[in-house]
Order: C-alpha cells, then structure tokens, then sequence
C-alpha cells in the first residue's frame, strides 16, 4: 500500500456489513491496533473488517489516534425515548439474569428455559438500553409476537423486516434469515442487538446476522444452548459468554408447574400393517443388496445415489424406488388411522378442557384439523388469523387446536393442561420447547399432561424412547408408569 | 431462478471441476416428448391443485430410467415459474373460521355415536354445510386451498416449446451451480460495458486486469465486500442473477471457485461454446445512433497514425469504473484521447462531470473531449467556456481531425 501518502486523514465507515479504515499504514495498524483482525482490501485500497468489531475498533482508535479520526460507521435513525408501560414486578430469577448481563459487559447468552420469562428479561434490558434495537428471531409468527409484547411494554410501534414488510424504526423485529439477507443495510442501524433463540446463529448462513452488525450490546436468549462444543463457541465469538444459566429441573419447581408423560402406542389396521411391511421388506431389500456392493452404505448415501444417473443407472433408479418406499412408510406412521382414534377418545376424556395437539407435519396438522374441525395453525396462516385462533381459543371459544411443530418454539399458546403429541423427531431442542407449552405457570395446582401418540412396531417407538433419554424428560414423572398402563388399555 | 435444493452437479475429484446437470440434444432427445406430456398436463391443468400437478408430472418421469427425482422437482419448479395459482388468501382462511366455529359446539366429533349428545362427523358436516348453504366435498376442497401445495392452477402462460423448457432447465441448473461460489472470474474480449454494468447492478465487487492477449480483453474477477475477510457463498445468488446476462456477450470465458463438499474448492468453467442460451437479446451494439454516426464519420477520413476504437478501455479507479465512448489512440506515442458522448445538461452539472473525468486520467497526456451534438436551444460559446474540459459539436460534416488536440 501506499503509505507515503499518510498525514491522509483515518476515516471510518460502514460498507455492506463490514468497515472500511482508510488513512493508515500498515506499519500503524501492525504496532498499534494489531488486536483487530484488519485485513488489508487492494480492491478498495481501505483496510477491511466485520461490523461486529465496531465498538472493539472505534475503542482501539480512539486509544491510540486520540480523537484524530472521522467515525462514520453509525447511520442515525430519529431517537425516541423507550417508555415503561409495564405493571410488573421481576422475579427474583430474573433479576439475576438482567445482573449477570449487565456485569457480563452487556455481551453475553442467557440460558433459561420456556416459560420462565426470557422475553421478560429481554424487554427490561431494551427498556434499560434506552437506544436502537433489533430482535432477531426464529420464524415469523415470533416477529409478530415481539411486535405486540413491545408495544405492550413500551407503546411502541416496532418496525417488521421480513414477511414482505420492510419498515425499520429504532426498534425493529426481524426473523434470522431476513437479518442474514438484510444486514448488509441496516448493520449500522442499531446499537443493540437481541438474538431470540440464539441457538439458531450458530448455522453458517445466519452467523452474517451477527457478524454484520455493528451493536456493542448483545443479547442471546435460549432455552438449549448447543451441546456441540464448536457450534456454542462460535455461539460466544458471536455474541459472548454464556452469563446465566437455569437448569429446567430449578425451573421446573420454581415458576413452572408439574407435569407428568403418558405415551400411548397405536397399532396400524390390517391394511396399514400390511402395506407397511411390504414397504419395508422393499427398502431392507434395497439395503442388503447396497451393502452388498458397499459395506460401508449408510441409508442416508441413497439419497446422493438417486442423482448418479450415469455412473450407476441401475443403483440410481433402484435408490430412486427405495426412497419412494421409505417416504410412504414414514407416512404411515406418522398419519395411522388409529391415531385420529386415540386422538377421539384423548378428546372425550378431556372435552371440558383446551386440549393442544401437536403435529410433525402440516399433513398431519391438516387431516386433525379436517376430522375433528379444529382450527389449525400453519406457518402459512396470516397474522389475522393467527390472533383471531389463538384469542378464540384463550376464550374457550375453540375447545382445541392443532399446531405444526414449525411454530415450536417460543410462539405464546395459550396456557393448557393437557397437550398432545402426534410424530415428530428425537432431538431434545424439540421436547424441551414442547414441554414449555403445558409446563407454563398455572393458578391451580393440578398436574399438566402432556400425551403422546406414537406408531407401534414402527420407528417412532424408537424415537419415542430416544426423546425420553433426553433431560427434559427425566423430572417429575413419578406418576409415567401408571399413565402408560393407564392409557394403554 | 431454482432453489437450491433443486441443484444437481457432478464433482470430478481428479480434475476438481464442477459440472451443473445438463440435458443434451441428441443424447437427452427422448426427454423433448415427456416435456411435452408435462406441458400438456399444466395446459389441461386449469383447475387442479399444485400438488396433484406435481404428482402428475412425477409419474410421467417415474417410469423414465436414469431420471433423478431432483431433475424432475427442477423442472416442475421452471412450470410453475410458467403458471399462475390461485391465491385468494383471505377467502379460506374466512371458511375456515366460519366452519371450525360452527364445529366448536359440537366438539368433539366422534365417529359412532355412543353417548345421547355425542355428536357425529356426519351429522356435524351435515349441519355446517346446510349452514353455510354449500355442498361438503366443496367445503373440503376450500377449506385448505391457500396452503401452497394446495393451491389451485388457474392459468398456464405461453404456449412453451419443449426445447425452450429444456434450455432454461441448463441454464437454471448451471445459476444453482454457481449458489455455492465463492468468486467469478470472467475473461473478455468484448461487451466489457454490459458486463460491468450488471456486475455493479449485481452489487458485487471487482477486480480488473488486462488481458495480455494480441485482441483488446481484460480479466474481471467478481466477489463481494465480505469475500476479503472469508470464504463465503453469500455472492453466489448475485453470480446467478449475472449469468443470464453475461450468456447474451460475446467472447468471454468464466470460471468459478465453488465450494463442494467438505469446503473444498472446485472449479466450473464455462463459455459461450457450451451453447447455453440466453433469455436475453445480444446487447445493442451502439448506445445510440449518435455514436454509429461517430464512428462511420471517422471512417470515412480517419487521421493518419492514429485508430479509434469504441469502448475498448476500461479507466478503474477502485470500485468506480468508466468506460469511454471513444479512444482514439496513437500508436507512434501513446498518446489518447477519450471521449464521451454528452447532452446539453446544466453547466454546473456537466462541471460536476468534467471533474470527474479528470480523475480518471491515469497519464499526464492524454486528454478528455467532450463531444455535443448540435444543440436546439441555441447554447452560447460562453457555454462551453464554462467547461474545464475541452469539447466539439458534433456533426455529419465534422472533420475528425479537429478531433485531435494539437501538440
């Protein structure tokens, strides 16, 4: 680089997600400010940084210029006072977790399990905050929901980008695949930034949501931080340590309310039971002769085999039928007729009470909500209507619903005693969050159920079984033993 | 465009190249009839859901060896880009409402009775569909139609060739490709304008370099902001959107840096000769008539020793970039002048531009000439006095020596 050319002036600014330094040598940064990871740019002649290492690099130049430098890195959005709104009074756990955050630097995640108030925690600290805000989320059902809890809160009107809408204010609410794609533009927009369901950073795609934004104060809520080293790791580099944690079993004493686990197993009809074998004669058939060939096959590699068309014709098409197999024996655990007849008598047994259903697939979801009438809750489902089901059903003008696990995590349901699962996967994210919804804090002292309707002789008794290893599972089921013989009969 | 989950390539481990799935004339000809039957299903199709659609158009490949299914998703994909479905959102999230409001009373709905006030699925549709004034099975059907694999195939666009479905299908597949890419590399020999205007239009970042090849050419190299700090495919989608616009130049090779699997860098290589056509018109070749003018007046007495060439070089300072209308050049000393075609825009406006172009100048003598056409509002010679930049009105009887600054 050109560096007989410094008294030039050290100008700052945002680019695309990234910052620009222009007017240092080399030989400056590498004595001076060698802690930031400054990368030298021939195409803009500027050294070249993420936005996350703003407040890092503006604290670094300041130390080391003393003020002789431009710092055009902020675009200014109007600044509007944050009003409390709120009759609330914060749990003592909660107030701990706004402490270690505030003690934390302002940099860190907070772990603490559904129902026990994150968002709580999240707007006093937004509250206290007193400048621009992005909540990053999941899905946007979510959005919708932290739109209405902060004006609740503060009366104000939060900006949407996602969903088609793409209104920014000093405090916006936004999904994490619209952070990723828009960050670039509104990076340097706000000095705060929330991760709702932080755990959902760590892909590589989304990571850019916090990477190319320039927020000093970061906040990452979960209820399951990754057990994977590497992702909880890049988890911190991103937004910081780990600073409170609750475990579910404290939780589940303290502002949770008891539950227990009834799983119930169906058996497949004549015809179910029949075609089910065939199809899976069919795909054991497909396997044995792939391991044949490989002994390494893993059921999973049929997948990639369906596109080699022309190395191996043969394998390709038979993988193709395999497959074919495979998905209509998936369907008919998770769709068997007897469980819409499980369902009918879970129903009877409990037709003075909001009963939630929760469904693996929006299939599933579709033929509950068909048989029984209910109203069903879809990713697709507008905002309108949305409000006007779950209102409905929070009145008891809907005696029960039926939910796609799309919308798992964190979407308020209203409080219920009974919940019921159809399908779905093993992995411990989703029963914890699936427990939140029947674990929430209730007035009267009567365990919650939570049932589940699993295929038997299929593989959801397996995964059934792998879920229940889970920690989410292990507290307070004295009373499973009973309940399954109980519900068996 | 497809999703990404569409995409089909081939990894050569060996040469460590990249090749998008493609559909061969000739080798592939027997998919021309059953894109056709697919074309004929959607045509027919008024009326039917997506997913029915879809269901349809499998089971016509099913049978066909050597067909991936994601090949098939793919093309399904490019139909619907063809197709519009209904989308009356509103209307049955409305139906729904009203039936799961009227059921609620009646929860929950058994399939015998057994109790005195139980109460049956029959009797329960029996007694909305009579409230509601319409047939059940319509009710059904409605009941969902907004879900997307509902929805229901209203119109299919054009009367699409199988040919043309097929060479979209290439084009769509190498686009996937190059999701996955890290930075673009282009060589040309010519259309360097419209190649860097809808590189910018993109938003993707460049590098530019000569080419030392005996034809004028240069070497782009295209990424994004963040590509200085890391691997990244966040610009893949931005090469795609480029491509289509790049298979209308001439001349020009690119090569990709991909990232396949366990991050490890492939190549895919690509030029015009792989036949890939695009959606696109060739670009014009003159802006305007006014430069074909230009050009045919040098022509017919050009100054000795010296050449004029038309957008032939391409002035970069950083990520700004200027493409001259005109150089002319002499190759005795080296010397240039470049000209840009202007209109009679406000003096302050134009003095904004003089500047700017000075900027561009990268050797203390070569030169910049504005060049005027005649004006109709009758600008004075105090007009052009303003101007920091030398310049000439241009017409048919011009004579391109006057084009030339003296020294």
């Amino acid at each position: 680089m050109d560096s007989a050319s410094r008294p030039i002036r050290t100008v700052v600014d945002f680019h695309q997600g990234t910052l620009r330094v222009v007017g240092l040598s080399y030989e400056f940064i590498q004595k001076a400010i060698n802690d930031v990871p400054l990368i030298w740019d021939e195409r803009d002649h500027c050294f070249r940084c993420d936005a996350i290492e703003a407040s890092h690099l503006y604290s670094r130049l300041k130390d080391t210029l003393a003020g002789r430098f431009d710092w055009n890195v902020e675009a200014s959005l109007p600044k509007i006072p944050i009003q409390d709104h709120r009759k609330l009074s914060l749990r003592s756990d909660q107030q701990d977790a706004i402490k270690s955050f505030e003690i934390g630097n302002k940099r860190g995640l907070l772990v603490m399990p559904t129902g026990t108030g994150k968002t709580v925690v999240a707007i006093e600290l937004i509250i206290r905050h007193q400048s621009s805000v992005l909540i990053v989320v999941p899905v946007r059902d979510l959005m919708y929901q932290w739109h209405s809890k902060i004006r609740e809160a503060t009366g104000i009107d939060a900006g949407l980008i996602g969903d088609g809408v793409h209104r920014v204010s000093p405090i916006s609410v936004t999904t994490y695949d619209s952070a990723a794609i828009h960050m670039p533009r509104i990076g340097n927009l706000f000095s705060m930034i929330v991760f709702d369901e932080v755990h959902h950073l760590a892909g590589p795609w989304r990571r850019d949501a916090a990477r190319m934004s320039i927020a000093g104060v970061r906040l990452g809520l979960t209820a399951t931080p990754p057990r994977d080293p590497q992702r909880l790791s890049t988890l911190q580099s991103l937004v910081g340590p780990i600073l409170y944690e609750q475990s579910i079993n404290k939780a589940a004493g303290n502002s949770l309310a008891e539950y227990s686990v009834r799983r119930i197993a169906v058996h497949m009809n004549a015809a179910e039971t029949e075609h089910y074998r065939e199809l899976s004669k069919q795909v054991q058939r497909f396997m044995h002769e792939q391991r044949q060939l490989d002994p390494l096959f893993r059921w999973e590699d049929s997948y990639k085999l369906t596109a080699s068309t022309e190395e191996e014709p043969e394998r390709a098409q038979q993988a193709a039928i395999a497959i074919r197999a495979y998905r209509a024996k998936r369907k008919i655990e998770d769709q068997a007729i007897g469980k819409l007849r499980v369902l009918e008598d879970l129903f009877r047994l409990h037709a003075d009470e909001p009963v939630i259903v929760f469904t693996g697939s929006n299939v599933m979801a579709r033929a509950v909500s068909i048989r029984f009438l209910i109203p069903c809750l879809l990713s697709h489902c507008a905002k309108r209507e949305r409000r006007e089901v779950l209102e409905g059903f929070a009145s008891g003008r809907y005696p029960a619903l039926v939910v796609n696990r799309v919308l798992d995590e964190g979407v308020d349901l209203p409080e219920v005693k009974t919940a019921i699962i159809l399908g779905g996967l093993s992995s411990e994210r989703q029963a914890i969050q699936r427990l939140g919804r029947v674990l929430r804090k209730n007035e009267r002292d009567q365990k919650a159920i939570l049932y589940e309707i699993v295929t038997d002789a299929t593989n959801e008794v397996k995964r059934s079984r792998d879920r229940r290893r889970n920690d989410a599972y292990r507290p307070k089921v004295d009373s499973k033993e009973d309940g399954e013989r109980d519900a068996a009969k | 465009m497809l999703r990404s989950e569409h995409s089909i390539v081939k990894y050569d481990f060996k040469r460590m190249m990249v090749q998008p799935d493609r559909l061969h004339r000739n080798r592939d000809d027997h998919y021309l009839s059953l894109v056709q039957v697919a074309i004929e299903l959607y045509q027919d199709g008024v009326g039917k859901t997506r997913q029915s659609l879809h269901r349809e158009v499998e089971d016509v490949f099913f049978d066909v060896p050597l067909c991936p299914p994601r090949r098939v998703a793919a093309l399904l994909k490019l139909l619907d880009d063809h197709a519009i479905f209904d989308k009356e959102k509103g209307a049955a999230a409305s139906l729904r409402q009203k039936v799961f409001s009227l059921a609620a009373p009646m929860h929950p709905l058994v399939e015998k009775q057994e109790g005195m006030f139980d109460h049956t699925i029959e009797t329960a549709r029996q007694s909305i569909s009579d409230a509601l004034g319409l047939p059940w099975g319509e009710i059904e059907s409605k009941l969902f139609s907004d879900v997307i694999e509902l929805q229901v195939l209203r119109e299919f666009l054009a009367t699409i060739e199988p040919e043309s479905l097929l060479s979209q299908y290439n084009v769509a597949q190498t686009q996937a490709a190059l999701y996955r890419a890290v930075r673009v590399r282009v060589e040309a020999h010519a259309d360097f304008k419209t190649i860097l205007r809808h590189a910018k239009l993109a938003g993707l970042m460049h590098r530019i370099t000569p080419l030392q090849t005996d034809s004028l050419g240069y070497r782009f190299d295209f990424d994004g902001p963040q590509s200085s700090l890391r691997e990244t495919t966040r610009y893949g989608i931005r090469f795609a959107r480029l491509l289509p616009k790049l298979l209308a130049c001439r001349d020009w090779s690119l090569t990709a840096e991909i990232l396949g699997p366990r991050e490890q860098r492939f190549r895919m290589s690509l030029s015009p000769r792989d036949g890939l056509k695009s959606p696109l018109d060739a670009p014009e070749e003159f802006d305007s008539e006014l430069e074909k003018s230009v050009l045919s007046v040098w022509e017919s007495s050009p100054v000795d020793g010296w050449e004029m060439q038309r957008e032939s070089e391409i002035m970069v300072r950083g990520q700004e970039v200027l493409t001259p209308d005109f150089v002319l050049f002499q190759s005795s000393s080296g010397r240039k002048v470049f000209i840009e075609v202007v209109g009679f825009w406000p003096p302050e406006y134009l003095q904004e531009k003089c500047k700017r172009l000075s900027k561009f100048l990268a050797n203390s003598h070569d030169e910049w000439l504005l060049m005027f056409t005649p004006s109709k509002t009758g600008e004075s010679q105090a007009y052009f006095e303003k101007l920091s930049l030398p310049s000439v009105v241009f017409t048919q009887r011009s004579k391109p020596e006057e084009w030339i600054p003296l020294g």
